[in-house]
């Protein structure tokens, strides 16, 4: 059984690695789960990982003339097994974007749930290969007009790549914002669940300064309750590993333009 | 528990069984009621004290709203509230009672959040928000940027078309037109 979520956002600061991480770890009590660094432009995975010395990451996979199996940028941390991106600059200009999918259909074959934390942007293919990828996608918005105009168009290229919308986290809300009655409006756009709406909490700071996960750092603070009753109402589809391996290997992505 | 804790147990004015939501809010603000109501869902003896709710007013109009079963407060409290009848029972206090609990941000409700979303009249919503001080129809109840945003309809059409024509050009740049999802192209 596989589905790959991409999670994503169109707009920055979101919380989306953070989201990516805390899904991965509650899911994690149910699924095998592999979380994969897809924003290899700004890679930040890393550092709430506690792998900022990570010798292997996804950038050494991502080379025309790779060296080393795809399991040796593999980390078991959190129980899950996590594949971070470097944040070398040179490193990202020789990645081949391209070869994500042979990637991801490799972790594909071993896992129940692959996450994508995915780029905050659309402008660039590797920006936009994780959802094209991705079975669905986990939208992650804050309650404001630019995070839901972008989640918008997130969902819209995402749509045009056949991959559908799983379900919305609103994440970062502040007490002073009715996010229920903003999730109810939204819910008319957007596909998919309203998965959970998650306060804006210290205790996210604090972990990504710790290099650990929220769920791990804070397990009782509010915003990872939040997170655990977002993966919980996330339906994961049962897929044929085998399946989705092979339709990543023949995705059709030629040579990076 | 705030229940127990910041608000003192006021005089018991009104038991109804069988309320709706709507109706027992009409009741409070044609009283200017204030104090608290107590929700609980018709047959939660069965399930226990936790499904109660209780709803704090002035003058008639909502403050605050208090789940203790989850913990929620604010409009998050107000979900527990929805779709049910109830055993209603209206209970008065004087305001300078109520005080301590009503500074506490984060259970506090628009003055009109409770009939929008729990009653859905609009003679309801409109009548609490008469009776509303002004600085808290001001402050809490004047539409978002956000709703705005999301009520129009069109605009946000206009965004997802303007996406969807975006993606199909930039698909053919990065040479991704195969990948898209297109019965025309034969996908």
């Amino acid at each position: 059984m596989v589905e790959a979520f991409a999670v994503a956002s169109g707009k920055g600061g979101t919380g989306k690695t953070t989201s990516t991480l805390a899904l991965g770890m509650a899911l994690a009590e149910r699924y095998d789960v592999t979380v994969i660094d897809a924003d290899t432009g700004m890679a930040n995975l890393l550092f709430h990982t506690g792998l900022d010395d990570a010798d292997v990451t996804l950038h050494d996979l991502l080379l025309a003339e790779r060296d080393v199996p795809v399991s040796a940028a593999v980390y078991d941390r959190f129980g899950m097994s996590v594949v971070p991106c470097g944040t070398s600059l040179t490193a990202f200009e020789s990645a081949d974007p391209g070869l994500l999918r042979d990637v991801v259909a490799e972790l594909a074959a071993d896992t129940d749930v692959l996450l994508l934390d995915s780029p905050a942007a659309l402008g660039s293919k590797s920006a936009v290969l994780p959802i094209v990828l991705a079975d669905r996608i986990v939208v992650v918005l804050q309650p404001t007009v630019p995070s839901l105009s972008d989640g918008l168009k997130v969902q819209e290229y995402a749509r045009s790549y056949g991959t559908e919308t799983a379900g919305v986290l609103f994440n970062r809300a502040r007490p002073d914002e009715d996010v229920d009655a903003v999730a109810d409006q939204a819910a008319r756009y957007f596909g998919g669940t309203t998965l959970a709406s998650v306060p804006e909490s210290d205790a996210v700071r604090a972990a990504r300064r710790a290099g650990e996960p929220l769920l791990a750092h804070a397990p009782g603070d509010p915003a990872a309750d939040a997170f655990h009753e977002a993966a919980a109402a996330l339906d994961v589809r049962a897929g044929d590993a085998a399946g989705v391996a092979d339709r990543f290997r023949s995705a059709v992505v030629p040579d990076r333009p | 528990m705030l229940a127990d804790g910041h608000i003192p147990e006021g005089d018991l004015c009104r038991s109804r069984t069988d309320a709706d939501v709507g109706a027992t809010l009409a009741d409070v603000l044609a009283r200017e009621l204030t104090g608290y109501v107590v929700f609980e869902p018709q047959g939660s003896i069965l399930l226990g004290d936790d499904e109660r709710a209780v709803v704090t007013f002035e003058a008639g109009v909502p403050v605050l709203a208090y789940h203790p079963g989850s913990d929620a407060g604010g409009a998050a409290a107000l979900d527990a509230l929805t779709g049910e009848l109830f055993h209603a029972e209206l209970y008065e206090l004087p305001a300078s009672a109520l005080a301590a609990a009503h500074r506490v941000d984060e259970f506090r409700v628009a003055p009109t959040a409770p009939a929008r979303r729990l009653a859905g009249d609009d003679a309801l919503v409109e009548r609490t928000r008469a009776a509303a001080p002004d600085e808290r129809v001001s402050e809490e109840d004047a539409p978002s940027a956000v709703e705005a945003f999301l009520a129009d309809t069109e605009g946000i059409e206009a965004i997802r078309e303007e996406a969807r024509a975006e993606a199909r050009s930039r698909a053919a740049e990065w040479g991704l037109t195969g990948q898209l999802d297109d019965s025309e192209e034969g996908h």
